[in-house]
This record gives C-alpha cells, structure tokens and sequence, in this order.
C-alpha cells in the first residue's frame, strides 16, 4: 500500500499526470452526456453502445491493430443501429438492446478464443487501467473530447428541447432525426474514449452515474450539466487517488465513488424531502394555503383536520390525523406564502 | 364523394364577405403506407376563427393537424398557408405563424425545468442552432406567459404544475413563436371538467383579445358547440363543415359515430 505522499510524488511523473488529465477529462465528459442520455430515457441505449465497445476492442487485439480505431468503428455501428430501431420503432427498444447487447458480449468472447495466447491487455480492456494510456491514445482522446464538448455547447439547447419533446422540437424546426444521430454518435464516441480508462463492463457507469446524482439537486438544466460533470470530475480524481494507494483497479474504484456520490445525493435530495404535494389554490380564499395550515371555512367538511384544497380534492396529511391535539389549531390564523 | 360536394355549398353560402384563407387545404389525400388517413379533404380556415374538430378515434384529426404544420406531405393536393402554396418546406417566417400543441403527456415530476425554460423552448427553433436567446427573446416569454396568465408560476419545476396548469404552458410555448394560429390536439383530454371549460374559456379569450385563429380538437361535442364558431367532423374524409348548431351537424355526427 502506498502512502499519500507517494501519491503526490508520483504526480511529477508523466504517466500520473496523464491518468490525473485523462481521468478528469472523462468525469467531464461524462457527465455532461450523461445528462441527456438520461433525461432521453437512453440508458439501456447506451450500455448495448458500450458493449459493442468491447466487442470492437477485442477484435483490434486479435487483428493487433490499435484498438482505439476497432472501438470507434463498433461504437458508432452500434449508435447508428441503435438509432435507427429506435426511430422506426421496427421493435420495442428492450428486445433490440436484449439482442444486440449479448450478441456483442458473444463477438468479444468470440475475438477473445480465436487469439492465439491469452494476452493481458483483455483484463486491462475489460476492468481498465488508467495509468497505463498510451500517448497517442491521450491525444485522441483529448481531441475527440474537446470535439464533443464544442458539440454539446452549440446544440445544448435543442437537445434539451428534444429531451423535453421530440414532436414540438421537430415542429420548432430542429432537425430532431439528425441529431438523434449525431447524439448517438457522440455517446459511442465518449464510451470508447472512456473505455481504456475505466474498462468495458464499468464504463457506462461514467455516464449514467454522475448525471442521475446531479438529477437529484436540481430543476434547471445549466447547474444540472453543472453538477454532473462535478461529480464526475470528483469521482474521477478520488478513484484515480484511492487505486493508486489502495492499489485496486482504477476503473471499479472511480465507479464506486460516483456511486457513493449518486446514493448520498439521493438521500439528501431536495426533491424527496419536497414529495409532499405542492400546495395549490385554495378554493375557498383563492390564496395559496402552506402545507401545514388550513381552511376555516364553515362550509368546509373538514375544516378541523388540517388540510389543504389540491386540484385532486381535499389532500389531508396521515400525520395531521393522528395528532391528537389538531382541534386546537382550530384558530390558527391562514399564512398566505408567496412561492 | 356526396357528402363532400354538399358541404362545398353549404361554406360558399355561409361566408358572405370575401376573405383571404389563412389556412387552405385543396384535395388533399394523406396515407401512412397503405392506409389512407385523409381523403380528398378540402378545408379552407379563416383569420379569427375558433374551430372544433371532432370525430372517432382513427379518423386523421390529429393527422390533419401534422399535414398543415408540415410534419406529413400529402401524396396529392394542395396546402395554402397565409396564401402561400406550400410546395416542399414550410418557409420560416409562415412556420413559426403555427403554434401546435401535441396530444397531452405527463412529464417525470422531477424533470429538470421551470416553466419559463419551457415556454423559452418555444423561440428556439427561431433562434438557430448555436445561438442563445436575446432580451428580446425573454420578453416576448412573459408576454407569452402574461397572455395565458400562468406569469405567477414561471419559476415552478413543470412538473410539479396540475395537469391544467401544464397544458397552459404548453399553450404557453406555442405562443412563444408569435402564433397567429394555434393548433391544440385533445388539450383537455387530462382534465377534468371545471379545468376542461377554464382551459375553452382562455382560448375564447385568446381568440377575442388577440384575434388567435384557434383548431382544437375534442372529443366533448357539447363544449365544442358552446365555443367554436364552427365545426369540423372528420372521418377520413370531411363528413360535416359548418356552423355548429344545426340539424345536419347531429345527422353526421350519428352517421360517423354510430353506423
């Protein structure tokens, strides 16, 4: 086990601060494609996508070519297939995403029997290793992700319309087709870059994770990308830190992290502690009535419960019923809180 | 084909002043494969008009609405818009002139947006791809949210609104284009009845206040009668077109519904 001074040691050395850099790089990434993939209902989308990444990396060790170049070419196969059952609607996604998602598992396996001796770079492809990124692979992949980021900037606001509603995106005149693509194609490309790093079975974790995290502080969209490519970042570092120490696998330690991340946020999130229905018009004073208070109309059938008038009729909370003492609130005065 | 021919008569009478037709579809067939959803429909529609359109599930009411918003090319005929024949695309400034409302889906309580990012939705496609919305964008937000009166809420997640309150700024959104003709797909088929008639009575004061040209469709025939200036019955082809108290109305109405 090494210490923490031999962490920061380690980071004047270049393969550190390669894996520091490539480690923050796809927590950014990640996060922010996250964010639409999640908000699309696109999750499964993208495992059978980082699948299909294995499968192309796995060939590109058996041909002993640059991996780098198999992945690309697999992840953006499977994006536009994907895609396009998903447009037609030839099937229901699950069936698609059920048969494309082992069919890729079985070529993996299938690349991985037809070579000759076992090589170690499968381990390394299927649970990543971080410090070991090539240069060329850190320059593709510090150039491929700069590419989407500047995707993502200029479409952002279409994405999250589409996100929102297809139709009245397409309507507004988006073209919604093209850009399911061009996102599909994106998502390939920030799985196959992340693939190296975090490892084919884990590495849509760097997706979904940090983006479902950041779902759970927020309602708008800017602090929402915001927040995920935080955590990811977050995650991204503190895993790189505690494999390095702990010596665990990079790729498993960074997912655990982001997923301590998504459980504390889903526990502390303002939108749980904010389940209770919203209050709405009270139909008697016309004025917004807080949770806790009530109605003293007489023409009200439970005027001595606290209670509040919602679209859906009266809403009555348990706990006000089983407080014995409710009929003493009875003279509590109505507080009109402006939201 | 009868029916059809009679109802040409019945809209020449019934429009006595010679006006311009903001909307006009001349013959027009529609088929989804090998299944025709609109047949030979002749329809023209007027500036300042409230029209209901109804008629059974199936019948291409929704169909007729994707045709003249462009999101289906009819195999024959002609649409008109603002007296313009549209031959491929809809030019941009004739586009955002439509507002259209799709058919109503509730939204994941959570999703992460206030009800002015999404009225805001409704300038984007009029601000380009890569660009952001200017101050002017902005106001003409407000105004949209002022017209349907939801401004008190626009810092609201969507989807913590009541389902009337959610169609409204869907409305909202539409207007947000600068529409002169909203296009409202079953806007109060999640509704109940006292939200159904608040959500007619904002757009008879639409039509009134801002001379909106409104087509709704709804399945409520007793509403339509009560609001519309005039009515549609569409089965595959135009069954009835006209004023929307008479006996003829009743007779198609049991003819597409009940034969």
């Amino acid at each position: 086990m090494a210490s923490i001074v031999d962490f920061f040691n380690a980071l004047s050395q270049t393969y550190m601060q390669r894996a520091l850099i490539t480690s923050v790089v796809i927590g950014i990434i990640g996060g922010v494609i996250g964010v639409f993939v999640l908000l699309r209902g696109m999750v499964f989308l993208g495992e059978a996508i980082a699948h299909s990444a294995f499968a192309g990396a796995a060939l590109g060790l058996l041909l002993g070519i640059n991996p780098l170049i198999t992945i690309i070419l697999f992840g953006i196969f499977a994006a536009v297939g994907v895609g396009y059952v998903n447009e037609k609607k030839v099937m229901k996604d699950e069936v698609a995403i059920g048969i494309v998602f082992t069919f890729f598992m079985a070529l993996a396996i299938l690349f991985i029997g037809l070579m000759k001796e076992y090589s170690t770079d499968v381990t390394s492809i299927l649970f990543g290793d971080i410090m070991t990124v090539s240069e060329e692979n850190f320059f593709i992949l510090i150039f491929l992700a700069g590419a989407i980021m500047i995707f993502i900037y200029m479409l952002k606001k279409e994405l999250y319309m589409m996100t929102f509603n297809a139709e009245m995106a397409e309507i507004a005149g988006i073209p919604v087709r093209l850009l399911n693509y061009l996102f599909l194609v994106v998502v390939a490309l920030t799985i196959d870059i992340s693939l190296k790093a975090i490892g084919a079975i884990l590495v849509f974790a760097m997706i979904v994770t940090p983006a479902a995290a950041a779902y759970q502080w927020t309602f708008r969209i800017n602090k929402m990308i915001f927040l995920s490519a935080l955590f990811g970042t977050l995650s991204a570092i503190f895993g790189l830190f505690f494999s390095f120490i702990l010596d665990l696998p990079s790729g498993s330690t960074i997912v655990t992290i982001a997923t301590i991340v998504f459980v504390i946020s889903f526990v502390l999130s303002p939108k749980r502690r904010k389940a209770a229905p919203v209050p709405l018009e009270c139909a008697y004073c016309s004025k917004t009535i807080a949770g806790e208070e009530y109605c003293l109309d007489e023409a009200c059938l439970i005027h001595n419960v606290p209670h509040i008038h919602g679209e859906k009729g009266v809403i009555i909370y348990a706990k006000d019923v089983s407080s014995k003492n409710h009929t003493k609130k009875k003279e509590r005065k109505h507080s009109h809180k402006v939201r | 084909m009868d029916s059809t021919l009679k109802i040409d008569t019945i809209e020449k009478t019934s429009l006595t002043e010679e006006r311009e037709p903001v909307i006009g579809l001349r013959n027009v067939t529609v088929v989804y494969g090998r299944y025709v959803a609109l047949y030979d429909i002749t329809l023209d529609v007027y500036e300042g008009e409230i029209i209901g359109i109804c008629g059974p599930n199936g019948s291409g009411k929704t169909t007729l609405f994707k045709t003249i918003v462009g999101l289906l090319k009819p195999i024959t005929g002609d649409l008109h818009l603002f007296g313009e024949k549209i031959v491929n695309n809809i030019p941009k400034e004739i586009k955002y002139k439509i507002g259209y409302v799709p058919q109503f889906q509730p939204f994941d309580r959570n999703f992460p947006a206030l009800v002015k990012d999404v009225v805001e939705m409704g300038r984007y496609g009029k601000a380009g791809i890569g660009k952001a919305l200017t101050k002017k964008d902005k106001e003409i937000v407000n105004k949209a949210l002022k017209m349907v009166g939801i401004e008190k809420l626009s810092e609201r997640p969507i989807g913590h609104l009541s389902g009337g309150q959610q169609q409204k700024v869907l409305i909202a959104q539409a207007l947000a284009t600068e529409a002169e003709i909203l296009l409202l797909d079953e806007p109060t088929s999640a509704l109940d009845f006292k939200m159904t008639e608040e959500l007619m009575e904002l757009l008879d004061y639409l039509n009134r206040r801002y001379n909106l040209t409104i087509l709704t469709i709804n399945h409520n025939m007793e509403l339509l009668q009560k609001f519309s200036h005039r009515i549609i019955c569409l089965n595959k082809a135009i069954a009835y077109d006209g004023p929307p108290k008479t006996k003829e109305l009743d007779e198609a109405i049991r003819k597409i519904f009940f034969s």
